[in-house]
């Protein structure tokens, strides 16, 4: 585990001083502030419209962020060959790869973290008092970001970093319709060839809509226990797969 | 003790394709242990998909790779290199204090021991004053530098220096030059590639050419240089059938107003001397010229 660490270090360290880092950072914060300005509705509505809003923002912009580093963290390091001293030591290409994940996981956690605690101060404000629900639907956020980061990381071993982020960009999005979209038209759709390509293609796609609970904070809707350990394990487990693909296949290729 | 071998070693890019490449092949070469062993070639002769090889950056299609009876890929066998890539690039934020200290944890250092053996191998590398200035701030020569303290900060029984001197100015390079002969007397291992090949007939005590991915010639730079020794020698007056004997015999001529100078290798001296002699030239001068690495080079790389 040491080298995966001290490799996430690096790269935690490396995409902090990414402009893409700090640009987007600096929009999810434009929309944060921008949905305050919502005064022209009720205040009951108000509060629940900034909540949409701005969970909507964290949502789209941390999967953004977690492209746009997942997708050119190893090919970066390839081409600039800042890798070879690193695997020329005793580092497995899975310690490698897992620890640039790791470190664009947390890069994406830190933007996220700091998003989330002035959503916070917002909420205060126009609530008058903190809203602990957001702990919850930020912490199921993050999980929805590290199934998106191994997806960049993964598709990055296999394509190059404008490919990657364009294949990721697609998974995001389908697996952000996928149950209430997808699910339909495949339940619609007659047998034969067009079902079995819709149904392999949906289950391929991972499921992000379940990371989505922002209705635990924009209405109160309580969700049992047991779907979020449900949905923290299919995080967990959705994560490692993809990324032990892109680890496989990176352990083969020729750098 | 053998601390590199590899044995029958091929390397076929795009294998069953119209495009199939052999950089490597069949490469066998034994880098004993304690020396500085110098591995020459032209461009494409397969030198950087050798060194590829030997840190498992690519796999061989066919033979085998041992670091000191281990596997190459067997982490028993990274833990005791230390790379240095051509124009090495680290990132840019970090200062060389940093950087060093990374790569001593990647070595397996232990935690304790870090800032110590950083600070000394920055210190070998000749770059204390620059260890804490962020290294976008430094030359290409200082980071090459950070590159050097970076390879032995783990000490590595095994040294795989790609143009170690490459951006450094003379200074720098006397200074890598005095610190590979040190660590050569400390018992490591240095397999060097270099186009400068002064430097190469300066440090090594064995060197391997290659062309075209294969060996061509190896051994201590003395056996490869000497392989073809030449003697010159300036005569008067020679006539039409002692130049016609001096060429079978093997020499070459060339003609410069009233003499000529004629090459010959030490094989040919007898007959070359006695054709003279027979035809009454007058020998002017004689010159044994040792050919000198860069000439080897050029003769085996051709």
């Amino acid at each position: 585990m040491k080298p995966v660490w001290i490799i996430a270090k690096a790269t935690i360290l490396e995409n902090g001083r990414k402009h893409v880092f700090h640009v987007l950072c600096l929009l999810i914060l434009a929309v944060l502030v921008g949905s305050t300005l919502l005064s022209i509705f009720t205040e009951g509505v108000k509060i629940k419209m900034l909540k949409d809003l701005c969970m909507t923002g964290i949502l789209f912009g941390g999967a953004v962020l977690a492209i746009a580093l997942g997708s050119s963290g190893i090919p970066g390091d390839v081409e600039s060959r800042t890798i070879y001293p690193i695997i020329a030591r005793p580092v497995t290409r899975m310690q490698y790869v897992a620890g640039k994940y790791l470190g664009t996981l947390l890069t994406v956690v830190y933007g996220l973290a700091a998003m989330g605690a002035i959503f916070g101060v917002l909420i205060f404000a126009f609530e008058g008092g903190p809203d602990w629900s957001l702990a919850l639907v930020m912490l199921f956020a993050i999980l929805e970001v590290a199934v998106v980061a191994a997806v960049a990381t993964t598709m990055s071993v296999f394509a190059t970093p404008a490919t990657a982020s364009v294949l990721t960009f697609m998974v995001f999005v389908a697996g952000s319709i996928k149950i209430g979209y997808f699910g339909e038209m495949l339940s619609k759709m007659q047998g034969g060839a067009a079902k079995l390509t819709m149904g392999v293609f949906y289950h391929l796609v991972p499921n992000l809509e379940c990371f989505n609970i922002k209705s635990v904070l924009v209405h109160q809707e309580v969700v049992p226990v047991a779907y979020l350990i449900q949905v923290l394990a299919y995080g967990v487990i959705c994560s490692a797969l993809v990324l032990l693909i892109g680890a496989t296949r990176f352990s083969a290729k020729e750098v | 003790m053998i601390a590199l071998r590899l044995s029958g070693v091929t390397k076929t890019y795009n294998p069953r394709t119209r495009k199939s490449r052999t950089a490597v092949d069949s490469l066998d070469l034994e880098v004993p242990q304690g020396v500085i062993f110098g591995f020459l070639g032209p461009n494409g002769a397969g030198k950087t998909s050798t060194i590829k090889m030997v840190l498992d950056f690519i796999k061989p299609t066919s033979g085998t790779i041992e670091i000191f009876g281990h596997p190459c890929n067997a982490p028993s066998a990274r833990s005791q290199i230390g790379y240095l890539p051509e124009q090495p690039y680290f990132h840019r934020f970090l200062t060389p204090l940093e950087v060093v200290s990374m790569h001593a944890s990647l070595a397996g250092v232990g935690k304790g021991e870090i800032p110590a053996r950083a600070e000394a191998a920055i210190d070998r590398a000749g770059i204390s004053e620059y260890a804490k200035i962020p290294l976008s701030k430094l030359s290409k020569g200082l980071t090459q530098r950070v590159g050097i303290a970076q390879a032995i900060v783990g000490e590595p029984r095994l040294l795989i220096l790609d143009e170690p001197t490459s951006g450094l100015d003379p200074l720098g390079r006397r200074h890598t030059r005095d610190l590979l002969s040190q660590l050569k007397r400390e018992g490591k291992t240095v397999f060097l590639s270099s186009h400068i090949l002064s430097e190469i007939e300066d440090l090594c005590d064995v060197v391997a050419v290659m062309r075209r991915g294969e060996l061509v010639a190896c051994g201590p730079p003395d056996h490869i240089r000497s392989e073809a020794p030449q003697v010159t020698i300036r005569a008067q007056r020679v006539d039409e059938s002692a130049v016609e004997s001096l060429r079978f015999a093997g020499a070459t001529l060339q003609a410069g107003g009233d003499y000529y100078l004629i090459t010959a290798s030490c094989d040919s001296v007898y007959p070359v001397m006695s054709a003279l002699e027979r035809s009454g030239a007058v020998i002017s001068d004689i010159n044994t010229e040792r050919e000198s690495l860069e000439e080897a080079f050029l003769r085996l790389a051709a």
